[in-house]
């Protein structure tokens, strides 16, 4: 890699700020809530954030849940206020859908399904990496 | 000039924790600007004055204490993280919080990871 690459590779970073991993399933723990209070607090400082969902996490995008079931208060709805926020690149793990049998019906719009080395490829773009 | 910046997110008892530890410390040694710690969900509990640990175990909130003192390291527990772990943040002058800590919000994550060139997180 030459050095004036290396200089458009680390623009590419800045300019995509926080990347937010959630590996988490959304009702057994708190990670899902932690994990979508940073992006919006990101979002309202109006800092560039992306969200990916990966692992377990992937279940967290997945549409028609009712948390209220299990007596939890569902900040899964909150998701669709990310357009407020200027969160818009929103990315989940193909290998991850597949191999939780899920469908690509997500509760919310825009989701970018990703082959894991273009997952990967999308995660490298950002400057800063959280994983909840 | 290069910054670096650190999120916590395990609890004073976890052996997470002390690897943590060892990179600040190793980061300020080095002498890498370290802009400051950023305790969230369970790490929260580092600013908790009633957690005790067996005295023959690793005393990660001295340590972290000590970081604060020998190098102004700034350590940061998340107002939300504390309060619904039992640790009340409502006064300056409050017993209940180790005062090497500052009582800050998520905005203070926000500004330490625009201004660090580097973000890690435990």
């Amino acid at each position: 890699m030459t050095s004036s690459d290396q200089q458009v590779d680390s623009n590419l970073s800045q300019e995509n700020g926080l990347a937010i991993i959630n590996s988490k399933a959304p009702f057994s723990s708190n990670y899902g809530k932690d994990a979508l209070d940073v992006a919006l607090i990101f979002g309202s400082f109006e800092q560039k954030v992306s969200l990916f969902f990966q692992g377990d996490g992937v279940y967290q995008l997945i549409a028609n849940q009712d948390a209220s079931l299990v007596s939890i208060k569902d900040y899964l709805k909150t998701f669709s206020a990310f357009e407020f926020y200027d969160i818009e690149d929103i990315y989940v793990c193909q290998q991850s859908l597949v191999n939780r049998q899920l469908d690509e019906a997500f509760h919310i719009n825009d989701v970018q399904v990703l082959a894991s080395v273009e997952f990967g490829k999308a995660l490298n773009r950002h400057q800063h990496v959280l994983r909840f | 000039m290069k910054t670096l910046a650190v999120v916590v997110t395990t609890p004073p008892y976890s052996h997470l924790t002390i690897t943590a530890l060892t990179y600040v410390e190793t980061a300020l040694a080095a002498g890498i600007k370290v802009i400051g710690v950023f305790f969230y969900q369970d790490g929260a509990m580092h600013a908790n004055e009633n957690i005790s640990i067996a005295s023959d175990e690793y005393q990660a909130i001295a340590h972290w204490q000590r970081l604060n003192q020998q190098y102004q390291l700034p350590l940061h527990i998340c107002i939300t993280a504390a309060e619904m772990r039992g640790i009340a943040c409502d006064s300056i002058d409050n017993e209940q919080i180790n005062q090497a800590f500052t009582v800050s919000g998520l905005g203070e994550l926000v500004e330490l990871t625009t201004k660090a060139t580097r973000l890690v997180q435990f």
